[in-house]
């Protein structure tokens, strides 16, 4: 943060700093963003942060990069982890961890933890059934769910209201009060299901009345096996390139400085480019062979190179003098040992027994160990090249593009030897096409910051544009991922695929999480949420009312609790005792790992979602990876370090205190 | 001097309190049967009917039928003076609470008092309840033994004050070393091997072996047996907890989807066995799933026949045998077993018993 | 009866128990005006504000606003009443942004029912325009108020509390803690909200930061008033010397030029 030290210099004069300034209030949307931009060029010791240098400090990315980076392993090592089916899964895991995890952050930002919240699941799962249960021996009340399900939610806001007055009353760490109700509960399921039906885990059946309507709403499933589109990939392509192409340009927008006067030269440029792409995408829909899509991809990689710099040429001003290739020793160093790492990966992947494919992906095998061999000396290469192609861009843009066309090259040749040596098909086809789009990146990327200027101004026109623009490419992914999820061709179904049964759980959990980051974001009690977390005193003095906004959010805590009962409920239609009972914790770390923090007043519902899906995700992915789950816990272990490091980093580049 | 004062103030505290504890048990040991800390229901072995089970509520019948039950006056007469304690690693769990009504059978049909001491898996309250049993002069302590380096210690300075001890449910290789009269349990890698042998029979070819806890020496024995017999391949694996059934079943999932080849499940617990059952047919695959203990909810799917068998380890005798052996050697000074452990598993449960084993599970005694 | 000053306390005196925090104070403080409260460590400006606020009640004398006798039984109280407090340790949530902070307990929201939504651009503009009322220009109100420096801080409190029609404008200590730059930026931010029309009390132990911006005096030493003075009756070497108790504080002065002149003589 050297670059933003300051005094108070910049309470500069007001007439100094007034234009462009309603234009700043207009562009921010998000909460949290630090944007020290908009100052004009008036005070030099501000420096100019992008739009992804801001972006990057959103409380959440942390999650959102350990989401990708997450799947992406999991992804990359198993052969079935990107399956419908797998996704399915991991999702589903997700759903009520999440739905909790969201809940739990929320109280967690307002300062207050709740141990009970863990049991309270089982515990208001288990309330339901005893509710409708037949009365029989000793059993339930036997009433309808339609009763049922309304008498348990209050049941389940009286615990949140109960937990809240008596942390007000007390007075004492909520860690404490909701400790004893975590042990009143556990109890309290244990001796009730024992009293009143003799067992230790109740059940109930579908004959419950009312069960016909509950069922679908808290169980309902789309079975994928049943719906058929044969054209879906026509769609699913159709959206996920348009996707990419958005999200391509939206950064372009953002990232180069805007022409005064668009030139219609680039146009003609701009149109090859965007024919080539078009041709590449037919070429490979509609060959075969090897050899054709080799040929394909090579029209790809031209045709967006010549397509964005054709983008280039119409909008952005172009650099009028990039410089030459000046390569320092530093530079050199580091590429030298950066290629030379590189090689000896790809030296250590030939050690690779990969028709073992069995033992590949077990650490603690000598397989495994060379994997991770490999990995290591790749990382490490990449790691240095990357340095390098920094200190490059210090230099000039044409020696960044010159480390980064070596990079590109490592990336590539990598990407061969991975696919000459490996097994199945989708190392063969998907990483590596995964590596080449990696190299195409890098390299494209490089070449339009040479030949265009990059902006070190504000452009607020641009962002906005540009954000917009963002928002629909990743809109348009996500849909294409959907539809890929939701239907089966025939093909597949030919293929015996393993069918994926989406729950409705799933919506529960993706609609809790939207209210909940509403709530914490655009209304008063989500201000004064994180305000009674950051500091109850300084807001019990402009008239917050603590007391009460930390009682509501107990209840929303015990109100998820309900709602994650009734999904356990109406999925299993019966509850062991010991529903729930530890979980809690689980919750927590969904939620540190999304970026909660732990001592109150920072975090986003959005992100504790992130972090229930990374949790998720490991527990799933550990399994398909078919690792010996022995270790499962150390990897586990792994992620909440790295996440909280990551998270103490964007929170201190977003804090970060300029005096 | 002040010191003075607050020592004799302490000695006279500590002194008061030690008569009022010594005056409680004898208390105790006066009004004999009918004040117990047994719970109600632990009447309900004769015949295992609910009905029957449920209107016995009061201590009062329960002493009754023990009068009526007891072999001889004199017997039951020396029984009602004797207190068993009962420390087991419990967690009031499904498999726990039949162990608990074994205990409470026993001792209303012996008409001796008994004591039930859960450690929830935490084998310092365990070593914490024997030593209390100890010092309330226990006239015999069953235990059971997840722990044995923390447990055998404490079992044996029992047996050193003069008081017998079995041991249960786990502990078959240390109870020689403790001196215990006995071990009643099942041996849990000769359970495995039965259910190797199961799968064998239904020629499965790649079972995988499901565990609910990582820890668990016994969850790992019954995996290691199952891979002694089975003729096929096994995975052994953690698959998350009891607690969190949706993360159970989603690790089974991943785990049979990451290979096509696995047509058989054992999970070592009821709930587990539950959560593999629903994740194979969640991945619309034909699954030979085999179980270990019972739930009414286990047995209803083996009587449907989507589960093909569950071992069952009896455990009902294991709350049972014990105070039994505890009470023939302090009345008889009889041994059973001739220093092997008795054996209560593994029996089986499958679609020929599982309707009446279900209406026994559904009392509470199977 | 006469008319009052838009705040007027008479005879006010505080007791907790046998210890005596404050005796007999009367001072006032008009719309437009500055009224500089000073005293050492233990002077009983504490407990003056903590009357003012509401936070504690006094024991004995009468406070008037707009002529009428009040008590005020809470902050709450005192902040509807118009009476405003900055804090010493700022009523701010560092990790919060400005606009949030600025309007926090009075979010202006959009929406009816309990579909109630905050409505952030109008929060923000308005934040905005207010700070640079005050000759502040925040650039962004989207940043946390933990990025910006302690006079800034206060600014943003006192700009809040003029926003949402404070009358009179309690600051406790506002410049202590800062160093020389940052305690006139504050300053001038007392002179801005004067001419504002508030009334301000300026509680301060630093006759120099007092004196150009204040209209009135009120020195307090240990619990006791030393006497209410207007601008005109006093100059500020007088004001430190009352401040620190005169006598004392020529003789301190005495013994320093001593000990200096020994140190150049050898």
């Amino acid at each position: 943060m050297s670059e933003t030290t300051m005094d108070e210099g910049h309470i500069s004069n007001a007439d100094e700093a007034g234009q462009g300034h309603e234009a700043t209030a207009v562009a921010t949307e998000s909460r949290e963003t630090t944007k020290s931009a908009a100052a004009p060029a008036a005070d030099e010791r501000l420096a100019y942060r992008s739009i992804f240098q801001r972006m990057f400090v959103q409380p959440e990315i942390g999650a959102i990069i350990g989401v990708i980076g997450v799947w992406t392993f999991f992804w990359a090592v198993s052969l079935n982890f990107g399956t419908a089916g797998q996704t399915q899964n991991w999702l589903d895991t997700a759903s009520t961890l999440g739905i909790m995890a969201v809940a739990v952050s929320m109280l967690m930002i307002g300062g207050e933890f709740d141990l009970s919240s863990g049991a309270n699941t089982g515990a208001m799962g288990i309330l339901f059934i005893l509710l409708i249960k037949e009365v029989g021996e000793l059993g339930g009340l036997g009433i309808s769910i339609w009763f049922a399900v309304p008498i348990s939610f209050a049941a389940a806001l009286l615990i949140g209201y109960l937990n809240g007055k008596m942390v007000e009353r007390t007075a004492l760490p909520s860690f404490i009060v909701t400790l004893a109700t975590f042990f009143i509960l556990r109890g309290l399921k244990l001796g009730m299901s024992k009293l009143l039906t003799g067992q230790i885990s109740v059940t109930f059946t579908d004959e419950a009345s009312g069960y016909d309507f509950w069922q679908p709403i808290f169980a309902g499933e789309w079975i994928r096996n049943e719906h058929i589109w044969n054209s879906r990939d026509i769609f699913y392509l159709g959206f996920a390139i348009g996707g990419a192409i958005l999200l391509a340009l939206s950064m372009c927008e953002m990232h180069f400085v805007r022409r005064e006067t668009k030139s219609a030269a680039g146009f003609p440029v701009l149109g090859a480019g965007a024919a080539g792409v078009g041709v590449a995408i037919f070429l490979m829909h509609t060959t075969d062979g090897v050899n054709a899509n080799a040929l394909a991809a090579a029209v790809l990689g031209v045709s967006v190179l010549v397509g964005l710099i054709g983008l280039g040429m119409w909008r952005y001003e172009p650099v009028e003098s990039p410089g030459g290739i000046r390569l320092t020793g530093k530079i050199n160093m580091r590429i030298a040992i950066g290629v030379a790492l590189v090689g000896a990966a790809i030296l250590a992947s030939f050690a690779i027994d990969s028709d073992n494919a069995e033992t590949l992906f077990f650490p603690f095998t000598v397989q495994g160990l060379r994997v991770v061999l490999m990995m290591a000396l790749g990382g490490a290469g990449f790691t240095l090249l990357t340095w390098a192609a920094n200190l490059a861009l210090r230099v000039n843009p044409t020696t960044k593009l010159a480390v980064s066309t070596i990079m590109a090259g490592a990336i590539v040749a990598f990407g061969f030897v991975i696919r000459a040596s490996a097994e199945a098909t989708k190392f063969r086809t998907e990483l590596f096409s995964v590596f080449m789009f990696a190299a195409l990146g890098i390299f494209v990327w490089s070449v339009m910051s040479v030949r265009f200027k990059e902006r070190r101004s504000v452009d607020d026109g641009a962002d906005a544009l540009g954000m917009k623009g963002l928002g629909l490419g990743i809109f348009m992914l996500v849909l294409a991922v959907i539809l890929r999820h939701l239907f089966v061709t025939q093909d597949e179904l030919d293929a015996m695929v393993n069918p994926a049964r989406f729950s409705v759980r799933m919506l529960w959990f993706f609609a809790f999480t939207a209210v909940m980051a509403y709530l914490l974001a655009r209304t008063r009690f989500g201000s004064w949420t994180f305000a009674v977390g950051g500091n109850a005193q300084a807001s019990r003095q402009v008239g917050v009312p603590a007391a009460r906004t930390k009682t509501q959010l107990f209840m929303i805590v015990s109100g998820a609790a309900w709602l994650v009962g009734m999904l356990l409920a109406f999925r299993l239609s019966s509850l062991q005792a010991g529903a729930g009972d530890g979980e809690e914790f689980e919750f927590i770390i969904a939620a540190v790992v999304g970026g909660t923090l732990l001592t109150g007043g920072y975090g986003t519902a959005i992100g504790a979602s992130f972090g229930a899906a990374i949790m998720a995700m490991s527990l799933v992915g550990i399994q398909s990876a078919r690792w010996n789950t022995d270790w499962r816990f150390v990897f586990l272990g792994v992620i909440l370090l790295l996440a909280v490091i990551a998270n103490r980093y964007i929170r201190d580049q977003a804090t970060a205190t300029r005096r | 001097m002040k010191k003075m004062m607050r020592l004799l103030a302490l000695l006279a505290a500590f002194t008061l309190f030690a008569a009022a504890c010594s005056s409680s048990t004898a208390d105790s040991t006066a009004t004999g049967d009918d004040d117990t800390e047994t719970t109600d229901d632990g009447s309900s072995d004769d015949g295992g009917e609910e009905e029957e089970a449920t209107e016995e509520d009061g201590g009062d019948d329960a002493g009754d039928d023990a009068g009526d039950d007891a072999p001889e006056e004199v017997d039951a007469a020396q029984g009602s003076d004797l207190t068993f304690h009962m420390i087991t690693h419990s967690d009031d769990g499904p498999f726990w609470s039949v162990v608990n009504r074994g205990m409470d059978a026993a001792c209303s049909d012996l008409g001796v008092t008994c004591v039930w001491v859960p450690g929830n898996n935490d084998a310092n309250v365990m070593v914490q309840g024997i030593e209390g049993a100890i010092g309330e002069g226990s006239d015999g302590i069953a235990a059971s033994l997840p722990d044995p380096a923390a447990l055998v210690p404490a079992l044996q300075g029992a047996v050193e004050g003069g008081v017998p001890v079995v041991t249960l449910n786990s502990g078959a290789n240390d109870y020689q070393e403790i001196g215990a009269l006995t071990h009643v349990g099942q041996t849990e890698f000769i359970a495995g091997q039965a259910a190797g042998e199961r799968f064998n029979a239904a020629g499965v070819t790649h079972v995988l072996c499901g565990q609910q806890e990582q820890n668990n020496v016994g969850l790992t024995e019954r995996c290691g047996g199952l891979e002694d017999t089975f003729s096929g391949t096994v995975t052994t694996g953690f698959m998350d907890l009891d607690a969190d059934t949706t993360a159970q079943q989603a690790a089974i999932n991943a785990a049979m989807a990451a290979d096509d080849s696995i047509d058989g499940f054992l999970g070592v617990g009821p709930v587990i066995t539950l959560s593999g059952l629903r994740a194979a047919s969640d991945l619309g695959r034909d699954v030979t799933v085999g179980g270990f203990d019972l739930t009414p909810e286990l047995l209803g799917e083996i009587e449907g026949g989507n589960i093909l068998f569950t071992v069952d380890q009896q455990q009902y005798l294991q709350g049972y045998l014990p105070i039994l052996q505890l009470f023939l050697f302090q009345t008889n000074s009889n041994t059973i077993g001739g220093g092997l452990p008795i054996l209560t598993g593994p029996g089986f449960v499958d679609a020929s018993n599982a309707a009446d084993v279900l209406a026994l599970s559904e009392a509470g005694t199977r | 009866m006469a008319e009052r000053a838009l705040l007027e306390l008479e005879n006010i005196s505080k007791f907790y128990g046998n210890i005596i925090a404050l005796e007999g104070v009367s001072t006032k403080v008009n719309a437009g005006e500055v009224t500089c409260v000073l005293g050492d460590n233990g002077a009983g400006k504490s407990t003056f504000i903590k009357i003012l606020a509401g936070v504690h009640q006094q024991s004995e004398g009468s406070i008037f606003l707009n002529n009428e006798e009040v008590m005020f039984s809470s902050p709450r109280d005192a902040l509807n009443g118009g009476i405003a407090t900055v804090y010493q340790d700022l009523a701010m949530v560092p990790l919060m942004s400005v606009w949030r902070n600025f309007f926090l307990g009075a979010e202006p929201t959009k929406g009816f029912g309990p579909f109630k939504w905050i409505d952030q651009q109008k929060a923000m503009t308005i934040a905005k325009d207010e700070m640079a009322k005050m000759g502040i220009d925040i650039r962004d109100t989207e940043q946390p108020v933990g990025t910006l420096s302690g006079g800034e801080r206060q600014s943003v409190a006192i700009a809040r509390a003029g926003y949402f029609g404070a009358k009179v404008l309690i600051l406790d200590e506002p410049t202590s803690a800062l160093g020389v730059k940052q305690s006139g930026v504050v300053l001038k931010r007392i002179v801005e909200a004067r001419n504002q029309g508030l009334a301000v009390i300026f509680i301060t132990h630093n006759p120099a930061h007092a004196y150009p911006v204040g209209d009135r005096f009120l020195i307090l030493n240990r619990g006791k008033s030393l006497g209410s003075y207007d601008k005109d009756d006093i100059t500020q070497q007088e004001l430190t010397g009352l401040m620190a108790g005169g006598q004392e504080l020529q003789e301190l002065q005495q013994e320093l030029e001593e000990a200096i002149s020994g140190v150049k003589k050898t």
